[in-house]
């Protein structure tokens, strides 16, 4: 095992003398001293965060983005076939069974009141999707669980309230900050299929304050691995052929 | 590995009639009877073929009311002399044991918890009082016949919510009646209790809400003028019974929960949970998945040495310091956000992985703060490792000898800084530790000034780790899996979301080097079950924490924020 001794020699006579550690120290705080303010000033300057950021859920609706197995999904538990717009939920409590604090979750379907020889005869609906966020750990299991990608996590973080009752969410305020949620940033988020991108950023580089906690100088993002790394030569390279066979 | 072998126990089952070994592939138990503990475990401490001189950890298993000895002890030891460890276990019959205290001091503490959360009785503990729970407190909670609910008895009409008056229904509106609560009477009997007759000038209470205490624990200090005579310490005002909701939860669904114990580094906290569960299953995880784990522990780890760091330097009056790292842990918080999509509470790692792939643009920002980090680190030491102020406050200030390490069970920085150099990282090599180079740091007198020299090394040897990880992951593939693929869903399921993840039959101890210490969890499962029957949370910081009733005795009270700064306890983590 390989071991590193630490230890400290006892202060110099030069040291004690000149007072060289408080020089050398505030040396470091006058530094400081020129260097542009970072505080991020809230609530007039936001930090948009990040795509995977986890804060108030929200319920999609039918977007035609849907999974392949979406429809079988919706068989399999005899819901009512959706139709555009509608709520995705088909209300298999997948997010509650896999809820820390199951409590949190009242989702009840209903039996459609339609006669005998209509086709959505036997079939359910989602009536009741509520959720008690003052109970919520935010720990995303209820969207790794959700078999249609309708329980999403969005950026909503601000959930002051003066009352508890605030906190529970309906499904149709859910439904309410999912569409605004898919309108405003749902392309970072999620492919054609509702899967997570393969290719989501670590945070929007269009966000114009982040680089302020950065020191003004955020890193530049690239690809991780190797073989995206030469994906992206191999597109430079392609772009160079392209531009040297338009000159020619 | 770091278990005692097979033969060797035999060995042990030669001597002494009386020694049955349990066999198990993980790890090597002896049983032996209650009337017999002490005399073996003295011998496991002194032979010169065993030498298990550090206390690792003592719990109980409660096996059910019906059964008949119920209650279980479970000892856990080190060797640092052979780096190995033995479990023994003796069953506690008529609800008691003999104590351990005469052993090991680290046991005082252990024993406490053990009578405070199973109420068995420790012969001969010179101060069996509860540890968490206040004094009159009814209950043993950790018995499997009191309800995860517990009894709700106490009736808080502020609970409702009174805009309208009392009718209201809905999720919101919270039941009336509330678990037992301590009354003033209660904690004035609690403070009594620890603290029986005061021996010198005056009992200073310190916390529990002080902010030099790093979170809510209650001091008593015995003062004779400004030296300390007699100190101990009340915690469990953030006890939430993390180990009751493990053992009615399921085994991702835990995850969260071991993010709240030590909010400083969850990472760290996940990682130690994961590992003793993927042990239970036996599994192997994806390579990337490994690499991808150590790097973030790594990085988490520095993020919590940059908070002790500045409120270290803040408790003892350099308040630039605080404001520094905080700019730096900000940039770390933010790059965490954008991989695990929380900045403190992360429940990223998963039982068989990771649950999601690094996002596009995460090494280069890690590996961009990486290479800033180290002029950075000098700038820090420039203000404080060579100032007089500094050196006066820390050097030579409350010594923690190498006997206090193996006698106390410190680990960890702690550990580390009185010259022992006990790090699970080297012993177990759990994930990729075992392929990455790495020192680990010692420190020659035990002061307050070489557990702050460690703690600074570790953060140095993190980077180090962690630009060997990104030189590792770089070369991988973006298709590599990051969690681990089941070759037969109907013998062996883990999924994501922990739905239909059982766990099998046994037992398992395993634990990570954590920024307080060693994080153990011991596992115990009677069938192939979705929730662990006992889950024990061995917490660093507890044992750690306990170091300081002794290392404050004869020191002038203006020391405890030093030590207290040193040792970095978290009380999420030592309340549980």
């Amino acid at each position: 095992m390989s071991v590193k001794k630490v230890g400290a020699k006892p202060q110099t006579l030069i040291e004690k003398i000149f007072f060289i550690d408080f020089m050398k120290g505030l040396s470091t705080t006058i530094k400081h001293l020129f260097k542009r303010t970072i505080t991020v000033d809230f609530p007039y300057e936001v930090v948009t965060p990040s795509i995977r950021f986890r804060g108030v859920h929200g319920l999609r609706n039918v977007d035609g983005t849907e999974a392949d197995d979406f429809e079988a999904w919706v068989k399999k538990l005899k819901i009512k076939p959706p139709e555009m717009g509608e709520t995705r939920c088909i209300a298999c409590k997948f997010c509650q069974a896999a809820c820390p604090v199951p409590e949190l979750f009242t989702i009840k379907a209903e039996k459609l009141d339609v006669p005998e020889d209509h086709p959505h005869h036997k079939l359910k609906v989602l009536a009741v999707f509520d959720m008690d966020l003052s109970k919520c750990m935010f720990c995303g299991l209820c969207t790794q669980a959700c078999p249609t990608d309708c329980i999403i996590h969005t950026d909503v973080y601000d959930l002051s309230s003066y009352t508890r009752r605030s906190w529970v969410m309906d499904k149709d305020m859910l439904s309410q900050i999912a569409d605004d949620f898919i309108a405003r940033r749902g392309k970072e988020k999620f492919d054609e299929k509702s899967k997570w991108r393969q290719d989501q950023k670590l945070w929007p580089e269009y966000d114009e304050t982040r680089p302020k906690l950065w020191d003004f100088h955020p890193p530049k993002l690239g690809p991780n691995y190797i073989d995206e790394l030469q994906n992206t030569f191999n597109q430079v390279d392609q772009q160079v052929k392209n531009q040297s066979s338009d000159n020619a | 590995m770091s278990w005692i072998t097979l033969e060797k126990a035999k060995k042990l089952e030669e001597r002494f009639d009386y020694v049955k070994v349990g066999e198990n592939e993980r790890f090597v138990s002896v049983e032996v009877p209650k009337e017999k503990l002490i005399d073996f475990l003295s011998f496991l401490k002194e032979d010169s073929d065993y030498l298990f001189k550090m206390f690792i950890d003592l719990t109980i298993i409660d096996h059910g009311v019906k059964e008949d000895p119920r209650f279980q002890g479970v000892v856990i030891l080190y060797s640092p002399e052979y780096k190995e460890r033995i479990i023994v276990k003796t069953w506690a019959t008529e609800e008691k044991l003999p104590t351990l205290t005469n052993l090991w001091s680290a046991a005082k503490w252990a024993e406490r918890e053990a009578w405070d959360m199973f109420g068995i009785e420790f012969e001969g503990h010179e101060h069996l009082v509860r540890m968490l729970l206040w004094e009159n407190y009814p209950y043993h909670p950790l018995r499997k016949d009191f309800p995860i609910r517990g009894f709700e008895e106490v009736e808080l009409p502020s609970l409702n919510e009174s805009e309208r008056g009392d009718q209201l229904e809905g999720m919101f509106n919270y039941s009336r009646m509330h678990t037992a609560l301590p009354t003033m009477e209660d904690i004035e009997h609690t403070q009594k209790a620890r603290m029986p007759e005061k021996k010198s000038q005056i009992v200073l209470n310190w916390g529990p809400l002080h902010p030099g205490t790093h979170g809510t624990i209650w001091f008593l200090f015995d003062l004779d003028g400004e030296y300390v005579q007699e100190c101990d310490i009340i915690i469990g005002q953030l006890h939430r019974g993390v180990e009751k909701i493990a053992e009615n939860i399921g085994y991702q669904q835990f995850i969260p929960y071991t993010d709240r114990m030590d909010y400083i580094a969850s990472i760290n906290e996940n990682h130690a949970y994961v590992i003793a569960a993927e042990k239970m299953l036996n599994i192997e995880i994806p390579e990337k998945a490994k690499w991808i784990r150590t790097l973030l522990a790594e990085f988490s780890r520095i993020n919590s040495h940059l908070l002790w760091l500045g409120t270290y330097a803040l408790d003892l009056g350099a308040l630039t310091m605080f404001l520094y790292t905080f700019r730096e842990r900000e940039k770390i918080m933010d790059i965490l956000e954008g991989i695990t999509g929380a900045r403190f509470t992360i429940n990223y790692f998963r039982i068989g992985g990771v649950y999601a792939d690094l996002p596009h643009g995460a090494l280069d920002a890690i590996e961009y703060f990486i290479k800033d980090l180290p002029s950075r680190m000098d700038d820090y030491e420039r203000l404080l490792t060579r100032n007089r102020i500094w050196l006066k406050r820390n050097k030579d200030v409350c010594i923690i000898t190498e006997e206090d390490v193996y006698d106390y069970g410190l680990t960890g920085a702690v550990a580390r800084a009185s010259g022992v150099p006990y790090d699970l990282r080297k012993i177990d090599k759990y994930d990729a530790y075992g392929e990455v180079e790495f020192d680990v740091p010692i420190g020659e007198k035990g002061d307050s000034y070489d557990r702050y020299l460690v703690r600074m090394e570790e953060i140095r040897q993190s980077v180090r780790i962690i630009n060997q990880c990104i030189d590792k992951l770089r070369k991988m593939s973006k298709n590599d899996p990051y969690f681990f693929q089941t070759p037969d869903e109907k013998k062996l399921k883990v999924t994501i979301d922990g739905r239909g993840l059982k766990l099998p039959e046994g037992e398992v101890y395993a634990g990570t080097d954590n920024p307080r210490g060693e994080l153990g969890f011991y596992i115990f499962n009677k069938k192939a079950a979705t929730k662990p029957y006992r889950c024990r949370i061995r917490s660093g910081a507890f044992y750690n924490l306990q170091i300081f009733t002794k290392a404050i005795i004869g020191r002038p009270i203006a020391d405890a924020i030093t030590l207290l700064s040193t040792i970095d306890p978290v009380v999420g983590e030592t309340d549980r």
